[in-house]
């Protein structure tokens, strides 16, 4: 007889399981503020497992860092394990950049530590940048972006059933 | 300014080109997609009469036949892009007949488009602008008249004067950063040897001077472009020369540093300011970041001082009229799709846009979206 393949735990059970996000889970799109809410365009809500409000979570421990904004699960049809959107819902400026670039190297070291399980998922690290004019694609602040994992969207982020990459 | 448009329906790779002229017009798209075609296109379209004449002032008789007319104007085996019952011009609203054009001389001959060709480094031979007829017999008339223009402007405008710098063409501001992003310590100026007159480099300080053979080639680039701007900036009061209101530039770029290419930009702007129509095609994604910032610094109000920044040119009365006055000029962007033989107005350079030629703007900036791209996943996933 073959031996039972351990199943991977998922994006619900991860963030359930880590330190400071314990009480965080939230079905569809519930971690978001209201007003962030219509930045996500997901094509099928229903496949929108869940979200995490990452800087509420860590408010009281870490009131000084430069807290990532949101986590948000989607279950891609040509997927078999749910992929993570980290997202940054930054209205500010685009010269704001280094403020984000920043909030992305405080997520980094916490995938080292706190979330390292969630680490595990495949993902995507981006910034939806309403209110300012996306960076020219061959500007080295794109580039800096880039460097830290980053990639800007426009106003919103529209997540399609299948992936692309 | 009032737009204007041109369309082309099956003419050589294009199917179906629609272009608006606004008071800055950039042309992108991939090699051999039709650019070079439509601008020479509509230098036809505003230029037929004096086209003719100039042809026939240098001994070309094309006998009213609409190939062989083809082929003096495009240049030699062009008349291969006329679709016979399918090639169709539209100028401004209406259907212009070309084969009209070869068969009947205009009576206007007016000329109202300055072309800058690509091919102008073609126009200096051992440091001197060659005539019209020095050119072999199929060469396009973009480059031959080109180069005779250049030939009387300096021999006409420049006799013994130092071409560079030169105080009455250009702003002084402009004149400095030529100086440091181009000419370094040399001035442009004519001399002789054995009664043959010749551009050089000569050092400012001292008798030495440099021939045309040992310029850089951003320098032999260089000097043909400057000198096409001289001619359009005459020295005297007027800020435009005859009737030109039309001005090509094909391919700015060519050979020059972007730091360079930043101060031919800020002369381009200069030429618009004047109330000359410009267009541009260019493989320069830097010419589509500058687009991109006149856009939104124009939308959002700028002062005039971050348009500046934007080319490091310095902070002066002058410079800050004329940014102020460029960002209230109207832009157009188009892109020449190589796979359908279409145009395609991308002016809103939105690197979110879903259309892939707006986004990658024409294919210029798709390089650097790819590289980023990759260099984000591969951080992302680590």
């Amino acid at each position: 007889m073959a031996a039972k393949t351990k199943k991977k735990p998922t994006f619900k059970e991860v963030v359930k399981s880590t330190s400071g996000l314990e009480t965080y889970w939230r079905a569809g799109l519930k971690a978001l503020r209201a007003e962030d809410k219509p930045h996500i365009v997901p094509e099928d809500p229903r496949k929108l497992v869940g979200s995490v409000d990452i800087d509420a979570a860590y408010l009281a421990t870490d009131p000084h860092g430069n807290r990532w904004d949101f986590a948000i699960g989607y279950q891609h049809t040509n997927r078999d394990e749910e992929v993570i959107y980290w997202v940054e819902l930054h209205t500010g400026s685009s010269a704001e950049i280094k403020v984000v670039i920043r909030k992305a190297q405080w997520f980094h070291n916490w995938f080292k530590g706190a979330g390292k399980k969630l680490a595990t998922f495949e993902k995507e690290i981006l910034w939806v940048s309403s209110g300012s004019p996306r960076l020219s694609p061959s500007a080295p602040q794109t580039k800096q972006m880039a460097v830290a994992g980053l990639k800007q969207v426009g106003g919103s982020l529209r997540i399609p059933n299948r992936k692309n990459s | 300014m009032k737009t204007k448009t041109l369309k082309i329906r099956n003419l050589g790779q294009i199917n179906e080109a629609d272009l608006s002229f606004g008071d800055l017009t950039v042309l992108v798209g991939p090699q051999a997609t039709g650019k070079s075609i439509a601008v020479q296109m509509l230098k036809l379209m505003v230029d037929a009469g004096k086209i003719q004449e100039e042809m026939g002032r240098h001994g070309i008789d094309w006998e009213g036949d609409l190939w062989d007319f083809t082929d003096a104007y495009f240049g030699e085996g062009m008349h291969m892009m006329w679709n016979p019952g399918q090639s169709e011009i539209v100028w401004d609203g209406r259907r212009v007949d070309v084969e009209q054009i070869a068969k009947r001389k205009r009576r206007n001959k007016d000329e109202n488009l300055f072309f800058i060709p690509a091919q102008r480094v073609l126009a200096l031979r051992d440091g001197w602008p060659r005539p019209f007829t020095d050119y072999s017999p199929g060469g396009p008339f973009a480059v031959r008249e080109f180069s005779e223009k250049l030939r009387v402007l300096v021999e006409k405008e420049f006799s013994g004067e130092s071409l560079f710098p030169q105080p009455k063409r250009l702003k002084k501001e402009l004149r400095e950063m030529l100086e440091k992003h181009v000419f370094s310590k040399f001035s442009l100026k004519v001399d002789k040897v054995h009664s043959q007159k010749r551009l050089v480099l000569g050092e400012s300080n001292g008798d030495g001077s440099l021939p045309y053979m040992v310029w850089s080639a951003g320098q032999r680039e260089f000097v043909p472009l400057l000198l096409g701007f001289y001619w359009l900036m005459p020295p005297t009061k007027v800020s435009r020369r005859g009737r030109i209101e039309w001005v090509v530039l094909e391919e700015l770029e060519m050979g020059l540093h972007p730091r360079a290419i930043s101060v031919v930009l800020m002369m381009v702007f200069e030429l618009v300011t004047r109330g000359y129509r410009v267009v541009l095609s260019t493989h320069s994604s830097q010419v589509l970041d500058a687009m991109w910032a006149l856009k939104h610094l124009a939308e959002n109000n700028a002062k005039p001082e971050a348009l500046l920044e934007v080319f490091g040119a310095p902070n002066t009365g002058g410079m800050r009229d004329l940014a102020t006055k460029m960002m209230k000029k109207t832009r157009k962007v188009h892109y020449f799709d190589r796979e359908r033989g279409t145009t395609r107005d991308i002016s809103d350079l939105d690197p979110s846009s879903e259309e892939e030629g707006e986004s990658g703007w024409g294919g210029l900036s798709e390089f650097s979206a790819r590289a980023n791209e990759a260099v984000a996943n591969a951080v992302s996933n680590h």
